[in-house]
């Protein structure tokens, strides 16, 4: 990115900023030494906001988890971090009341913050429990969480259980003011869009609680062009799939957690480099529980400090060893280089570089070692025939095979979160699985992994979730559906072709290429957002794309535009005016809505949304407008911003496309922002756990 | 649900009621048949696998384990004829037995009866 592009870009640290000022404001409302008590979901985020060293600096003397046992605080003011759930508030009153009943009765003072705010029902918990007027409730609204200088996150990791499976709406809201507290940082989205139904509820949210009556209202923003809500639920296939990237596969295959994963400390032992302090860190900094007691270590996984990380989180994992191939052969030079320095300046101008070199050579290291541990996870029989089976399914080859090959993986014992995402996919592809075929699989995942599996598989062919349809479909299915009708199916071919979700690779036939990643021809210039997935264009980002990188929906980059397809009609960037095989950077064009795939996009379920916002002080049209005109013509200079946003979770694959997007074309940047990050095996595993 | 309830009991007796229960529930909606039965199984599964204990002098834990794990324990423990037995009752289909089976004697480390395959 050119740094005439940088000027106008996002700041992100802003909103770290306005997280920890929030944070260190509630502590200093409470004076003197205090205990800190995390809700242990709570301390990932924290970590990311804050450093222990912080709290310490404001008279957090201990700090200690939430947990049903006793507590025994060394200071009088109790703080209590928490998120509102139930067994949480309980807990806390159990603790208040241990203290009172102790002879003599210890006395503390309770402060109750909540994240992100309270409830009617910890009002009532707290009375019912008859310690309400022991305990000061406050709220600490945690918004957005800055993981990378593009990626914003809530850290709900449930989200998606939430909302489409427990109905419970708090997450929407919260969503909500989190984005109307972006607004508040960088002005009014001028242009909100959005696909699916919650989607749309969160949008009227947004709209509603944006402070655009208050006399103080914020003028349309500059650098943030418009805000794209995206609706987990309007593509449940991609996040079903296996993620291809390398941060992608990471997450797959070892898990990342509030942008920490977990690798074995031998990765991390390089005590001697300088800049050793980052890498080491853990991440449960103010866990009470030692470190030495575990054999694996937490890194913080983020490209910020690490710029090899930076290069290879969004590669195809198949180009990942080359790569890294390539930063070894570079950093061997360095070395080399310091064997020929002869003179004085040559020795100190390498010494100055040292630190940097030990810095790469260490990130060096770590990923070659995770690459070597995903690698042989790649290559297993289970893995590869997964990805075939998807591979298949997505190109609506043989189904009936498929489901024939599913059969088989189960019987071989393969991880239950595989079996039910290939399931999944198989019933999102095909429309719906034939009742028998449907009830001999569920049969076979019950008896493999245990019939406590029994509310998963209900839920999952819940009308709320319907990822799992049989055929026909139950009676009662229809009962709940609004107008007794049977919902729009999805229709997963029509949109295949029309978004080109599949994206077949020059002589890698469709049908049968499974078998591991499709190593990509190009490393550097992936020519489509399908690479994420090696096959496969995620639906979510290929609607944003619809709205904001309409070239690259109809055609390949690489190749000639159809002529007149978006070529000048569009704007006077003209987006797609594609040259060729050169690597021109495409000239955004503003946004204009869902134009153009209206239809495309209509047949998809889901609710539609295109509202344009205006600064209460413009809503005359006048102002409005000119403003409108004013900025279009500036864009040619300027860079904007758009925010995705996935209501839901995303997935790292999904971010990986979205910054390739941003690569690819000149004058607007990405930011995404998101609930929570998923992959397909979380979201599994949210929704089948039976507790919470 | 009374069947997330029973799951959660570890005691065996106050378990199985509770399955019973949920069993009870899931056939009461005719389209929840599936369901049903496949609680009923449960129920069946449990059962056996109480027995199985029982034979075992309570050496051995089954109680709660999925079929293709109590299947596993059985080879593992020499109890072959059980293992056949499950198979037949909960209609495992050959696929899979034959894989628990390999799975099981490779843990064991009997070539022998690799060999035999």
């Amino acid at each position: 990115i050119s740094e005439a592009e940088e000027q106008n870009a996002l700041d992100l640290n802003l909103i770290k900023e306005f997280g920890r000022r929030e944070l260190v404001d509630s502590l200093n409302a409470i004076s003197g030494a205090k205990t800190l008590v995390l809700d242990p979901s709570l301390v990932g985020p924290l970590g990311l906001l804050t450093e222990v060293s912080l709290l310490k600096h404001h008279g957090v003397s201990k700090i200690f988890w939430l947990e049903a046992s006793p507590l025994a605080a060394p200071t009088t003011a109790i703080i209590y971090l928490t998120r509102p759930t139930i067994g949480h508030i309980k807990a806390i009153a159990n603790h208040i009341k241990q203290h009172s009943a102790t002879s003599p009765p210890s006395k503390h003072l309770y402060y109750v913050l909540l994240v992100p705010r309270s409830s009617v029902l910890v009002k009532k918990i707290f009375e019912d429990e008859g310690v309400l007027g022991d305990v000061n409730l406050s709220t600490f609204e945690m918004g957005f969480i800055p993981l990378e200088d593009d990626l914003l996150s809530l850290e709900r990791d449930s989200a998606f259980k939430e909302i489409w499976m427990n109905g419970d709406e708090t997450v929407i809201y919260d969503s909500a003011q989190a984005l109307v507290k972006l607004q508040r940082a960088y002005g009014l989205f001028p242009r909100i869009l959005g696909k699916g139904d919650e989607a749309a509820r969160l949008i009227n949210l947004v709209t509603r609680l944006s402070p655009s009556s208050s006399p103080t209202a914020p003028l349309s923003s500059d650098k943030i062009d418009s805000l794209i809500v995206i609706d987990r639920k309007v593509d449940m296939i991609t996040p079903m799939l296996t993620q291809l990237t390398y941060e992608g596969l990471i997450d797959e295959l070892i898990g990342i957690k509030n942008s920490y994963v977990e690798v074995p400390a031998s990765l991390l032992a390089q005590p001697t480099a300088p800049n050793s302090s980052q890498a080491g860190s853990s991440a449960s900094g103010p866990s009470s529980t030692p470190l030495s007691s575990e054999k694996k270590k937490k890194h913080h996984l983020t490209a910020v400090n690490d710029t090899l990380f930076a290069e290879i989180r969004d590669l195809n994992f198949s180009a990942v060893p080359r790569k890294l191939q390539k930063a070894a052969h570079r950093l061997d030079e360095e070395y080399k280089n310091r064997l020929q320095s002869k003179s004085i300046a040559q020795i100190k101008e390498f010494v100055g570089r040292i630190g940097g070199i030990k810095a790469d050579h260490q990130a060096l290291n770590l990923h070659t070692g995770l690459s070597e541990l995903i690698a042989p996870l790649t290559r297993t029989t289970i893995f590869d025939k997964s990805l075939e089976i998807q591979q298949n399914l997505l190109a609506s080859y043989d189904p009936s095979g498929q489901i024939t090959a599913i059969e088989d993986l189960i019987a071989q014992g393969a991880p239950l979160h595989l079996v039910i995402r290939l399931i999944t996919l198989a019933s999102l592809t095909t429309g719906s699985l034939k009742q028998k075929t449907l009830e001999s699989l569920k049969r076979e995942i019950l008896q493999a992994h245990g019939y406590t599996h029994l509310p998963l598989l209900i839920s999952l062919s819940s009308p709320s979730l319907s990822m799992i349809l049989p055929n026909p479909l139950p009676s009662s299915y229809l009962k709940e559906m609004p107008n007794h009708q049977a919902p729009p199916k999805f229709p997963f071919t029509s949109a295949r072709k029309s978004l080109r979700l599949f994206f077949e690779d020059l002589g890698d036939g469709g049908g049968g290429s499974g078998g591991g990643p499709v190593p990509s021809e190009t490393v550097e210039g992936e020519p489509d957002i399908s690479y994420v997935y090696s096959v496969w264009a995620p639906m979510s980002v290929r609607l944003v794309q619809c709205v904001a990188q309409k070239g690259a929906v109809l055609a390949p980059l690489n190749t000639p535009a159809p002529p007149g397809a978006w070529g000048d009609s569009a704007t006077g960037g003209g987006a797609g005016g594609t040259t060729g095989g050169k690597k021109e950077k495409i000239r955004a064009h503003p946004i204009v809505g869902w134009k153009g795939f209206e239809d495309i996009v209509g047949n998809i379920p889901g609710e539609t949304v295109d509202i344009v916002q205006l600064p209460s002080g413009a809503s005359q049209g006048a102002n409005g407008g000119s403003s409108g005109l004013h900025s279009l013509a500036q864009r040619d200079s300027l860079t904007t911003t758009t925010i995705v946003f996935f209501l839901g979770g995303c997935t790292f694959a999904e971010i990986a496309a979205l910054r390739w997007m941003t690569k690819q074309s000149k004058g607007r940047r990405y930011v995404i922002a998101t609930t929570g990050i998923i992959s397909g095996r979380s979201l599994i595993e949210s929704l089948g756990s039976i507790n919470s | 649900l009374a069947f997330e309830e029973s799951s959660r009991m570890t005691d065996p007796g106050a378990r199985i009621t509770g399955v019973t229960a949920a069993q009870k529930f899931f056939s009461e909606d005719k389209e929840r048949a599936f369901e049903a039965k496949m609680v009923d199984e449960q129920n069946k599964l449990l059962v056996f696998q109480q027995q199985l204990e029982k034979e075992t002098d309570g050496q051995i834990k089954f109680f709660g384990l999925s079929v293709n794990e109590t299947i596993k324990v059985c080879l593992l423990n020499g109890m072959a004829k059980r293992a056949e037995k499950i198979r037949a009752d909960f209609k495992v289909p050959d696929k899979r037995f034959w894989y628990t089976k390999l799975h099981a004697l490779t843990q064991m480390r009997d070539f022998e009866g690799l060999d035999a395959f």
